[in-house]
């Protein structure tokens, strides 16, 4: 399956550039001093002051902060549902400046994110539309997402009919059946209990290696992040900047238990929620 | 638990008691001939019921109602789309629609006469008017009500611009849509009959009116009694088309056990 994720099947909406090689050096996601700021004037309120960090292939990074830091902002930055004050996003070395083909969006609100009106399945097709895939090909993309969010059975069923847990997975499958190669998620598993919340995790980490996607997590909960990233970028607040980009080094494959209990794990959970209790 | 009231024989009592309240009224001759029996009046609409006029007249105003209706969806969602998605659309025609929209049809009824004379397009004319502005605003009320998640979910998948606007914003602002074909489809019939009654347009009004003129009291009633049947039909069937367009909308989900 990991093979078909490199099959790029749409136009680039980003900044004409030259293609660049991807490099042993080229990040596959660099922010570089990012600023965001709404208004202007004496009205300006400025979210993001300057960011930068970068996201290799095949990793996954997590984003903790404060919450109201700004984290929704960076996203819809990254993703480029809006343009960045200065600085800039790119992935590739190509600069976004628009919703990039490769990348996939999971948000926090399952049940806004996901269209009521439509099931399961019709759900996984609508972002497929576009693309004018062959219908076996919308069948296989979207028979595979399923599974791999064990969710075969309730094609068929509205969202509305399922458990918040699940409906988090259908957004998941959705974007799965996409196929992107840089999935982000904001606050993916803020709604859901805690139980539920550790079987996400797991799929999360899951999707990583069966589907070697990179991934980059927004959460504001210090254990998961630390449980979820090879790296965890620590955002002070007001307005948003870098305090630490923190490496975690936990062997792998994690497991909940026996992960949790690590001493290693204690203390890296502490050095990052010393960073952000500190008083900046 | 047991139902301890039974809709249905409660609603047939109600009606047995208006029926038996009119005929004592009326046998007290308390409006004089203008108010005949209920048993008079039910035996003229059998006979009505046999003439071939009487159906036409009925399928004349079936027909320029539902096609009206129609036309004013069509035509309110198109333009309810399009002044709610771009603001300066929206300024431009906000207060040229906010004016027009409590002006009741009746009121441009004798230019609209004037113009088209006493026809079946004057008729139609009238209850697109009267229908198309509520649905123009609840369509824009609908698409302003659109969540922006759903918008940026569907923005960060590449979705364009008129797809999103058929396949996200059009969907949500279906239960807006909705709330408005049900209150414009009884207003259509009204309207219709209007037209006919002091437009001369074709349909029941007319009927009414020349029923009126001849001081036929019994075929008066008659004709107003199959009204008020197919007032409760439209309302009836709009809310079955609703219920089934919108089964997942909150208001209409069926309890699902978990």
């Amino acid at each position: 399956m990991s093979n078909s994720l490199s099959t790029r099947n749409r136009k680039s909406t980003m900044a004409q550039q030259p293609k660049t090689r991807l490099s042993a050096s080229t990040p596959r996601l660099d922010v570089a001093h990012l600023a965001k700021t709404y208004g202007s004037g004496g009205k300006a309120r400025t979210v993001i002051e300057d960011l930068t960090f970068t996201v290799d292939a095949g990793e996954v990074v997590c984003i903790v902060g404060p919450s109201g830091v700004g984290k929704t902002t960076l996203l819809k930055c990254l993703a480029g549902l809006q343009p960045a004050t200065s600085g800039r996003a790119a992935i590739d070395g190509r600069t976004i400046s628009g919703p990039p083909p490769e990348m996939a969006l999971v948000f926090q609100d399952y049940n806004r994110s996901l269209m009521p009106w439509l099931t399961v399945r019709k759900n996984l097709v609508l972002p497929l539309r576009h693309l004018k895939l062959s219908a076996a090909e919308l069948r296989e993309r979207c028979d595979g997402a399923l599974a791999a969010v064990g969710l075969s059975h309730a094609d068929n069923q509205y969202p509305w009919q399922l458990s918040g847990g699940m409906q988090q997975r259908v957004a998941i499958a959705r974007a799965l059946a996409y196929r992107p190669e840089i999935l982000i998620m904001d606050e993916p598993f803020a709604s859901v209990d805690a139980q539920t919340r550790f079987d996400l995790e797991d799929l999360c980490l899951k999707i990583r290696r069966d589907f070697n996607m990179t991934i980059l997590v927004v959460t504001h909960d210090i254990d998961e992040a630390v449980y979820l990233a090879d790296r965890v970028v620590v955002l002070g607040s007001r307005p948003a900047r870098v305090l630490k980009v923190v490496d975690v080094d936990l062997p792998g494959p994690r497991d909940q238990i026996t992960t949790r209990s690590l001493p290693e794990f204690a203390r890296q959970r502490t050095e990052v929620l010393s960073l952000i209790k500190r008083p900046a | 638990m047991k139902a301890s009231v039974r809709p249905y024989a409660f609603s047939v009592v109600g009606v047995a008691c208006a029926l038996a309240i009119w005929q004592v009224l009326a046998e007290a001759k308390i409006a004089g001939n203008a108010l005949p029996p209920a048993t008079t009046v039910f035996s003229t609409l059998a006979t009505i019921l046999g003439t071939g006029t009487f159906w036409s007249s009925l399928g004349a105003t079936i027909g320029i109602a539902l096609l009206a209706l129609a036309l004013a969806a069509v035509a309110g969602v198109a333009i309810g789309l399009l002044v709610g998605s771009f603001e300066s659309v929206k300024y431009a025609t906000l207060a040229v629609l906010e004016f027009l929209k409590p002006v009741p049809p009746i009121v441009i009824l004798p230019l609209a006469v004037l113009v088209l004379g006493p026809t079946a397009e004057m008729s139609l004319f009238l209850v697109v008017f009267g229908c198309l502005l509520p649905i123009v605003m609840q369509t824009v009320d609908g698409v302003q009500g659109t969540d922006p998640v759903a918008r940026d979910t569907a923005r960060s998948y590449g979705m364009g611009e008129g797809e999103i606007l058929a396949r996200v914003v059009l969907p949500s602002a279906m239960p807006y849509i909705g709330t408005a074909m049900r209150v414009a489809a009884p207003a259509a019939l009204v309207v219709t009959v209007v037209a006919g009654l002091l437009g001369g347009g074709p349909g029941l009004g007319q009927n009414i009116y020349q029923a009126q003129a001849a001081g036929d009291y019994a075929s008066l009633y008659g004709l107003v009694i199959v009204l008020g049947v197919l007032g409760l039909l439209f309302q009836g069937v709009t809310r079955l088309a609703e219920r089934r367009v919108l089964h997942w909308h909150e208001s209409y989900r069926e309890a699902v056990p978990r």
